[in-house]
């Protein structure tokens, strides 16, 4: 009887989403009227896509505060570039193992969730947890290459050598489309109501026979699974692993990618990954004003704009509100 | 046996700065139940703005420390009356973030104002060295050790023995009660984030004394930080004085007997074990979720 109230307009709204179909079949012909840097700057903000929606499942929808994000972002990057370099894979094929690893890392970070340690312990605790990789980075260095990184040989698919920015951005461009609509269907799914009722009243929902941990586990995992897709893009993209690439002001920059987008919202995270990539490219020789810009950005943010910029989008049109996202 | 004693001692010293850091964010955390993730770069502010202090306006070393903690205790009491305690309603996330934020945008201005390079702090005080028996003890260790002590004692005298003590024993118990009783808890909250960065702002300054400074030295010391407040038990405040003690005896030592590794890496692995095995740590209280 109370379906035909929430769940009667859920239809419709699905299919007014197929227009969402209209941005990647806009951005196809991109690459003809880019430069090089420019298409790298794109290639870079769809690389962190994916890491923000991974972010975004764990920290807006789960509503747990974990800080580990950048570890599965470097376990993810490191994976591929490991397999690559030390045993001679090609980028496709690691591909795999290091969306496997990121989630994984996931699992293993979602331990002292599952044991009760929440909020700020849990935020320290993760936050330890991804200090402790960039040493591990930096310190295992026969395999890593240590502080002076591991330059990578170019990605493939297939065969195909991904060696010019819009090769990249064709891939990019599939895998991101990939992980935003299997997201989606994972949200608007049973799990995503479970996480929706975890994170309005852990209590609740355990006493309403929502296995919680099994939830908990799952979310970590596809959130780390979906952030280490987006390590292995930024391997292929920049060519390049150092240990300084996984440190606090990434988590900075991940962290003012969800907030500006919009916290729970997978068009939040798209929106927050465009413009927070393409921000600071325009600071990028002067030390010091990124992470200013960026700080005081979050902070307005929080102050101003508590649900970032999806908030704003979902005033426009309803096509944008999030159904699966309960403030 | 000499290596021993010369170990702890060192490691005393050590452990008296993370006491110090540990103890300065308990401050705050006892005050609010939030968790400053910016108190590591309010750290460094502090340090930086000493060396402004003594270094461009060439002020006498104790003058420049008075007026560094005087300026970082205006910053905390802002942070926390302009920034916090309009969402201190909200969830714990934003609370994080926006402290992780403040933090991040500190950064930034020290490094346009200072830039990258590693800077020193001078000492104030020649760099001698004692012989006791076979052991070396540096005016370092002595000056570190004493000042801190003498914070501690301060502090103890404040927080057991005076008016302020009890408002502030009476705030952490219950807010509600509190507010019915007449405080003005806002204002309290204030006034502690302030205090709070005020003996991280001293902390920096010692600290400085020893290694030299950067931009980047706050996830340093946040974690570090952390790590002794777990150890001893959030809000716990001779837990965080423990805390530190222990964790700055543990670096030496592992490191010495086990492996250098351990110099580096024991502030993660007492997070991450503590919090797994014992989550109120050696004296604090309950601090899981139990569905």
């Amino acid at each position: 009887m109370p379906r035909s109230a929430s769940d009667g307009g859920a239809p419709r709204r699905r299919r007014n989403r197929h227009v969402f179909w209209i941005v990647p079949l806009l951005l196809l012909p991109l690459p003809l009227l880019l430069d090089p840097y420019q298409q790298y700057v794109v290639n870079l903000a769809l690389v962190y896509v994916p890491v923000g929606i991974g972010f975004n499942v764990i920290v807006g929808n789960l509503g747990l505060l974990a800080f580990s994000n950048v570890a599965f972002f470097g376990i993810g990057a490191y994976s591929a570039g490991i397999l690559m370099v030390r045993l001679g894979l090609p980028w496709w094929v690691a591909l795999v193992p290091a969306a496997l690893s990121g989630g994984v890392a996931g699992c293993a970070a979602s331990i002292p969730a599952l044991r009760g340690v929440r909020m700020f312990y849990l935020a320290i605790m993760t936050l330890a947890f991804g200090e402790l990789m960039r040493w591990v980075y930096i310190r295992w260095e026969p395999v890593t290459g240590g502080s002076m990184g591991m330059a990578l040989p170019t990605a493939d698919l297939f065969g195909w050598a991904l060696d010019s920015e819009a090769r990249k951005f064709y891939v990019f461009l599939g895998l991101v489309l990939a992980t935003i609509v299997a997201t989606d269907r994972i949200l608007s799914s049973r799990f995503g109501r479970a996480f929706v009722a975890i994170k309005s009243d852990e209590l609740a929902a355990a006493a309403m026979g929502v296995p919680t941990n099994r939830y908990i586990t799952l979310g970590f995992a596809w959130g780390g699974c979906v952030v280490g897709i987006g390590g292995a893009m930024y391997a292929a993209l920049i060519g390049h692993l150092t240990p300084i690439a996984f440190d606090l002001t990434e988590l900075i920059l991940q962290f003012a990618i969800i907030m500006v987008g919009g916290l729970g919202s997978l068009v939040g995270s798209v929106l927050g990954a465009v413009v927070i990539t393409a921000a600071p490219e325009l600071f990028r020789d002067l030390p010091g004003f990124q992470e200013l810009l960026f700080g005081v950005l979050i902070i307005l943010v929080i102050l101003f704009l508590p649900r970032g910029l999806a908030s704003l989008l979902a005033r426009l049109h309803p096509v944008f509100q999030d159904r699966y996202y309960r403030g | 046996m000499m290596i021993l004693s010369q170990l702890v001692i060192s490691g005393i010293a050590t452990g008296m700065l993370y006491a110090l850091i540990a103890l300065s964010m308990t401050v705050g955390y006892r005050a609010t139940t939030v968790v400053n993730f910016g108190h590591g770069d309010m750290v460094m502010m502090g340090a930086y703005v000493m060396l402004f202090f003594t270094v461009s306006a060439g002020m006498p070393f104790l003058a420049a420390l008075a007026l560094a903690a005087a300026t970082l205790f205006l910053f905390g009491f802002m942070m926390q009356r302009g920034l916090m305690e309009p969402i201190i309603k909200g969830p714990h996330l934003s609370l994080a973030i926006m402290a992780l934020a403040v933090g991040y945008a500190l950064r930034g201005v020290a490094r346009i104002e200072w830039g990258n390079e590693t800077l020193m702090l001078a000492r104030p005080y020649a760099q001698d060295a004692f012989m006791v028996g076979a052991v070396v003890i540096t005016m370092d260790d002595l000056v570190i050790s004493g000042s801190v002590l003498l914070l501690l004692l301060a502090l103890f005298v404040i927080f057991n023995l005076t008016p302020i003590g009890k408002v502030i024993q009476a705030v952490f118990q219950t807010q509600r009660g509190a507010q019915l009783v007449g405080i003005n808890v806002p204002a309290f909250h204030c006034a502690m984030w302030g205090g709070g960065a005020t003996l991280g702002a001293t902390g920096g300054v010692l600290l400085a004394l020893i290694v030299p400074l950067t931009p980047d030295m706050g996830v340093w010391t946040l974690v570090r930080g952390f790590a002794a407040m777990t150890l001893g038990g959030f809000g716990s405040l001779h837990g965080a004085v423990i805390g530190g003690l222990l964790l700055g005896l543990m670096e030496k030592l592992l490191g010495f007997y086990a492996s250098t590794v351990f110099i580096d890496i024991s502030a993660y692995l007492v997070t991450i074990l503590v919090l797994l095995i014992r989550p109120q740590g050696l004296f604090g209280r309950h601090a899981t979720l139990r569905v």
